[in-house]
Order: C-alpha cells, then sequence, then structure tokens
C-alpha cells in the first residue's frame, strides 16, 4: 500500500514537472541569412553564431548562406514565401522598399542611448527612413581620390587637387594615351557601382537625387546637371569606351600604373600599393555649388528584422551581439572595413595612414539612397541617363529631365 | 480494355512522370496567366488586386521617349532570335558537313566542338567579358597586332580599341555572338548524327548518275537532313527565346538597353522595379513570351507534319 502510495506520487510529480523539463530542453531557433563573398567567409560567420549559443545556450543559430548576387532575391523571395530568416543582411539602400512593403520591422526601441552613441550620425543616416532606424550597420565603405603620385610627378603636377578645376587641370596634364597613360579611370557600365561613381561628384557638388523629405527628383538641378558635365568631362581624358567599364574592374588599370586619378574604396588603394604603385588617396575634389569642403556617397550593409520573424527579441539579441565593439572590431579588422563606430576608429591599425583619409570622409558621407523608395529601378534610370550623356546621345540637362521625370513617376509623384 | 489486357498498368505508370511534369507546366502556366491579371507586392504576399488587364495596358502604354518599351523589346528577341538560330544552323551545319568526312585527328576536333558545352554558362560569359574588354582583351589584341602589321583598320578609318560592349549595337552583335558559340555544340552533333544516318547508297546512286558535289549535297544530304535540322532549329528557338545568362553578365541590357531582350525585361519588370514593376506586370510579359514562342512552335509542328 505504502509502495503503491508513493509510486502514484512519483508519477504525479514527474508528470507535473514534465513541461518544465520539455521547455528547459526545446531550444529557441533563429535563423540568419548572411552573404558569401567579398570578403565574407562562412567560417567567420559560424564562429560568430557558435559564440552567440555558448553566451544562450537556449538559442540556437542557424546560419543560411548566399552569394552576394543573390541575396536580393533571397531576402525578397523568403519574405513572400511567409518565412523569412529571423535576422537579414541587407544592402542599406534596400530599406526604403522593405520598409514601405511592410516586410521589416524599425528597430528604434531596441537601440539604446549607448548604442545610438557609438555611431557617428552620417552612418545612422545610411538605415534612416522616415524618421526610424530600419537597420544596425554592419560593413561600411566610403571612398576618395585615389591617385598614381608617380605619374602626377612625371607629368608636373604639384598639388593634391582640391577643387573640379584644380582635378581637371591635372587630368589633362596627365592624359598621355600615346603612353598608355590615361588622365582618370571612368565607370560606365550598366552597374550599380557607376550610379555610385557618378553620385561622389553629384554630392561634392551639393547635389542629391531625391530630396529626402518629399521624395521629389533633383537630380537635374544646377548641381546635378554640373556633376554630370564633370563625369562627361573626365571621361574624353579617362579610358577608352568607359561603358565598358565597372568601378570594381578598374583597379586593373591602376594597378597596372595607366591612370593618374580614380575613384574607389580603400580596398584598392591597399591593392595598388601592394602591385608596387606609388599611390595615396585624398577627398573628392568640391564642385562649384558645394557647400563643404567636400562629400562622397556612403554605402553601409547593415542587418535588418523581417516583419514576419517569430522570435523578433532574441533575433535583436543576435544583432546587438555581433555588432557590439567587440565583435564589429574584429568584422573590421579582418575585412578592413571602414570602421562606422566611433571608438574602432581609434585602434592603431585604423591609423594607417592609407585608411586616415578614408575616415576623414566619414562626416561628409552622404547616404546612398536616401529617401528613394525603389533603388533598383531609380538606379537604372541613373545609368541610363549617365550612358545617354557619356555616348553624346543627349545634354546632362537634356538626359537628367528625362532622368528625374522617371524617378518621381518611379517614388509617385504627379507632375 | 485491349490496352489494359495487353500492357497492364505498366504503360500508365510508364507515362506518369511525364504526367507530373506536365501537371507541373501546366500549374506554372496557369498561376502565371491567373497573376498576370492581379497588382501583386512581390514583399507583401497578402496583397493581391485585381487589375483586369490593367497590366497589359501597362505594358503598351508605359511611356519611353520614343515609344511603348515592349516594342522595343519584343523588336529586339525578334531579331536576336532570327539571327542566333539562323546562324547557329549554318555554322552547325558546316561544321557537321566537315567533322562527317574523314580526316586525321578528326576525334579531337569532335571533342573540341563540344567543349563549350562543359563550361557552365555563366562563367563563359564571364570569359567572353574579358574576351572583349577593350584593354586586356585578346580581340582586340589580335586586332591591334594586325593593325600594327597591315595597317588595315587605320586604312579603312577604324580606331582601335573596339569597344565591343561599350556601344549599343557592337554590344547587341558582341552578345549574339557569345550566345552563338554556346548554341552551335548542340546544333553540330545533332546535324552530324544526322549525317551519319543518311544511308551511303543514296550518295552512290546520286555519283552514278553523275551529281556533283554541291548537287548531291542540295538533293541528297539537305533532303534527308531536314527533318532534324526542323527539330534542332525548333529547340534551339526556343531556347534562345530564353537566353538570359549571357545577356545579363555582359551587359545586364545595356548600354542604353540596347541588349535588353524579353528575358532580361521580364527579371527586371517582376523582380527588380519594386514600384513601377511587379510580380503582376512581370507575368503578363511572361504571358506575352509564352504566347509568342507557342505560336511560333505551333506553325514550325505544322512545317514539320507537311514533311
Amino acid at each position: 500500500m505504502k509502495f503503491k502510495l508513493v509510486f502514484t506520487l512519483l508519477i504525479a510529480f514527474l508528470f507535473l514537472c514534465s513541461p518544465l523539463l520539455v521547455s528547459a530542453q526545446r531550444k529557441v531557433t533563429i535563423r540568419v541569412l548572411m552573404p558569401l563573398g567579398g570578403g565574407y567567409t562562412k567560417e567567420a560567420q559560424m564562429k560568430l553564431a557558435q559564440e552567440f549559443m555558448k553566451a544562450y545556450p537556449q538559442v540556437e543559430v542557424k546560419m543560411e548562406f548566399v552569394g552576394w548576387a543573390e541575396l536580393w532575391d533571397k531576402i525578397i523571395s523568403s519574405i513572400a514565401s511567409g518565412s523569412p530568416p529571423d535576422v537579414i543582411y541587407i544592402g542599406s539602400r534596400w530599406i526604403p522598399a522593405l520598409a514601405d512593403m511592410d516586410a521589416i520591422i524599425p528597430l528604434d526601441k531596441y537601440i539604446t542611448p549607448e548604442k545610438y552613441a557609438m555611431y557617428p550620425e552620417s552612418v545612422w543616416n545610411t538605415v534612416r527612413y522616415k524618421g526610424h532606424i530600419w537597420g544596425v550597420v554592419r560593413a561600411m565603405s566610403t571612398k576618395c581620390l585615389i591617385y598614381n603620385a608617380k605619374i602626377l610627378e612625371k607629368y608636373g603636377v604639384t598639388k593634391i587637387p582640391e577643387t573640379w578645376d584644380e582635378l581637371l587641370e591635372a587630368v589633362k596634364k596627365c592624359y598621355h594615351p600615346e603612353e598608355g597613360i590615361y588622365g582618370f579611370l571612368i565607370a560606365g557600365a550598366k552597374f550599380v557601382s557607376t550610379v555610385s561613381q557618378f553620385q561622389n561628384w553629384l554630392y561634392a557638388n551639393g547635389g542629391l537625387i531625391v530630396d529626402p523629405k518629399t521624395g521629389k527628383a533633383l537630380i537635374n538641378n544646377t548641381a546635378g546637371v554640373e556633376a554630370l558635365e564633370f563625369y562627361a568631362k573626365l571621361a574624353k581624358y579617362a579610358e577608352p569606351n568607359p561603358i565598358q567599364w565597372r568601378r570594381e574592374d578598374l583597379i586593373q588599370l591602376f594597378k597596372a600604373g595607366k591612370a593618374a586619378f580614380y575613384v574607389d574604396h580603400v580596398f584598392n588603394l591597399i591593392k595598388a600599393i601592394k602591385a608596387g604603385i606609388d599611390a595615396d588617396a585624398a577627398p573628392i575634389p568640391r564642385g562649384p555649388h558645394a557647400k563643404q569642403p567636400t562629400a562622397c556617397v556612403l554605402i553601409t550593409d547593415s542587418i535588418a528584422i523581417p516583419k514576419l520573424s517569430k522570435h523578433k527579441d532574441w533575433a535583436w539579441k543576435f544583432i546587438a551581439f555581433m555588432t557590439d565593439l567587440e565583435h564589429q572590431t574584429e568584422f573590421d579588422l579582418a575585412l578592413g572595413f571602414i570602421p562606422p563606430m566611433k571608438a574602432e576608429r581609434k585602434l592603431l591599425f585604423f591609423q594607417r595612414w592609407w585608411y586616415r583619409p578614408y575616415i576623414y570622409m566619414i562626416k561628409y558621407g552622404v547616404p546612398e539612397a536616401a529617401g528613394i523608395k525603389d533603388w533598383e529601378a531609380v538606379q537604372d534610370v541613373i545609368c541610363t541617363a549617365i550612358q545617354k550623356v557619356l555616348l553624346g546621345q543627349a545634354t546632362a540637362k537634356e538626359a537628367l529631365d528625362e532622368a528625374a521625370a522617371k524617378i518621381n513617376e518611379i517614388q509617385g509623384i504627379k507632375g | 480494355m485491349g490496352l489494359m489486357k495487353e500492357g497492364g498498368l505498366k504503360p500508365y505508370l510508364l507515362i506518369l512522370p511525364l504526367a507530373f511534369v506536365l501537371a507541373f507546366i501546366t500549374y506554372s502556366m496557369a498561376e502565371t496567366i491567373y497573376l498576370s491579371f492581379f497588382e501583386v507586392s512581390y514583399l507583401n504576399p497578402f496583397y493581391k488586386k485585381f487589375v483586369g488587364l490593367g497590366n497589359y495596358l501597362w505594358l503598351f502604354t508605359h511611356p519611353s521617349p520614343t515609344r511603348p518599351y515592349i516594342l522595343d523589346w519584343l523588336t529586339r528577341s525578334l531579331i536576336w532570335v532570327a539571327s542566333s538560330v539562323s546562324v547557329k544552323v549554318l555554322i552547325g551545319l558546316g561544321g557537321a558537313l566537315i567533322l562527317n568526312e574523314e580526316f586525321k585527328g578528326r576525334g579531337i576536333f569532335r571533342a573540341l566542338t563540344v567543349a563549350p558545352w562543359a563550361i557552365p554558362w555563366a562563367m563563359a560569359a564571364m570569359m567572353w567579358a574579358w574576351v572583349y574588354n577593350n584593354q586586356y582583351g585578346i580581340l582586340d589584341s589580335i586586332l591591334m597586332h594586325i593593325d600594327k602589321y597591315t595597317g588595315l583598320f587605320k586604312a579603312l578609318g577604324i580606331k582601335l580599341p573596339l569597344a565591343f560592349i561599350g556601344l549599343p549595337l557592337p554590344s547587341f552583335i558582341s552578345c549574339l555572338i557569345a550566345d552563338i558559340w554556346a548554341g552551335v555544340p548542340f546544333m553540330t552533333m545533332v546535324f552530324l548524327a544526322g549525317l551519319q544516318a543518311i544511308p551511303q547508297e543514296l550518295y552512290d546512286a546520286a555519283m552514278i548518275d553523275g551529281a556533283s558535289s554541291f548537287q548531291k549535297f542540295r538533293h541528297v544530304t539537305l533532303p534527308q537532313l531536314s527533318p532534324i535540322i526542323m527539330v534542332a532549329s525548333l529547340f534551339s528557338i526556343v531556347w534562345t527565346f530564353n537566353s538570359f545568362d549571357f545577356i545579363w553578365i555582359l551587359t545586364q541590357g545595356g548600354p542604353l538597353h540596347a541588349t535588353e531582350t524579353l528575358p532580361i525585361a521580364i527579371y527586371n519588370v517582376a523582380f527588380r522595379w519594386l514600384r513601377v514593376g511587379g510580380l503582376g506586370k512581370g507575368a503578363a510579359l511572361s504571358v506575352i513570351q509564352i504566347a509568342i514562342v507557342s505560336t511560333v512552335i505551333y506553325f514550325y509542328m505544322k512545317l514539320l507534319r507537311r514533311g
């Protein structure tokens, strides 16, 4: 009888405890979508996931990888299927489109004042849309004017250009196609980087693609027209047929000592130095309408949370973990990216001379797609305008007027 | 009943995989046609608004500086298919005739003919991008060497290096050449198999009648090979119409839309232009492409049946 009672109590106890045991064993699983390529290795990202799981044993992180070129398609197809990952890596230029489609959530409530203070305002501006913050910046790049000091010396350019007139003068001096030397390198292929190359000159002249508040096209104002005219002027002293060239491939020409100047990010400056070129970088020269000493396009990638994520709080914890000072620094040091956090800049690594001009450009950086609701479509329109001018099929004013009308149509602005 | 008795369930089991394929194709096509009547947001699966023929109307009224885009896309696609397929047939036929002859090293040449098929198309397109590069590309290098020793291009007033993928018309031709390069091996191999199946007696009889080489080709080879040419061309038309990889990797449809064929346009409208485009409009464009390809197939099949 006594045995029966003890046995019954034991069974009852186990029965009552079982939900607790089960819930203790059941782990929360979060899915994280990350890109591969461009320096992003699977191993480094897996390591991060493992560290997170070690810190939070109740969470299992499932990393999903996709090539950079397929990232956009993967994001939208997973959202459309109704089961997106909990954390997604995005190009910050996609934020307006994703936010307008109600595909990602604003992160304002998660970002503490301490976290906010870790980044400069220009960096937050790249992930801000309609007054909200939609992502945390993970990777960042600024652009500078890279030059070959030996070519400049050979052709008597003694001052590093600070204005467009000075640059054009220097470029003309260095243009010697008969010797295989070009004054400048221009990108004109139908590709996103052609647009970002032009944006550097647009911003350096105080222009913008659209008004970030109203979304109305501004690209055809005086600053924009002058910028495109200047881009076409530079093309006259550049490699033949720039429409064949993407910015990503121009380094091949620069590394071979074939050009005096071009605009690119820090990795390619380092590549040129490693190839034995006496290369250095300077801020992008300002245009006649500039209100600042310089400007460049500030391109960032960020981490966001899809609206359909089932574990938003854990997704945020993972984002906070991967973008804390320690892990962000580790990432930037490994990949050599321009550090988005203020504290990182103090590190010796980023004090090297070739990083300095690029870090200086952060405060003058203008977001790639501020106020643009459909980046891919707008990018196509601007690229067509650039190509028309480079091919002599339209003046800068004509091409940009046409582009502005199409941008307004894309932005949903009538008239 | 008789069929059941003769073969039992076996024929039905054998046809089952085909039935699956057909069901899948029918479903995809029906879904595409259905979607073409809706405004669909790719990012919000719950948003679907019936617009009737609105998407089709948009395709034909969407402004471009000169005319609706779709007419440009259609014209370009038709020129693309007609020129690519005809050149593929001509080169394929010539190649097959050569490879059908006895000569030393024939085996090596036959193996080399299929080499383009061994390379993934995306990689092959990258390779062509470097071939066409006007600073490091082999093509411009060869032309510059020819010019250096002969002065040919200088005399013709042609400035080197040439911009193979830097100007609208040359870009179209350059993409076309890359596409032809990828399609010729199939043609050559199919035609070669066809040539080997022609009975030798027909050639012997023609020889006794005193036929010349051209007459043998005109009156024996071509009639015997024509069903194969028709079938191979039919396949090639469908594949070439859907050709995407080479154009996308070489030019992304540029410069100035010069290489924007229907598949490139469908991709842009459906997946890239989120606000001005969308899945519904992309589906409408796909329906138009399916209609065109189906019409071509119908007439081809009709022609094929006539013999």
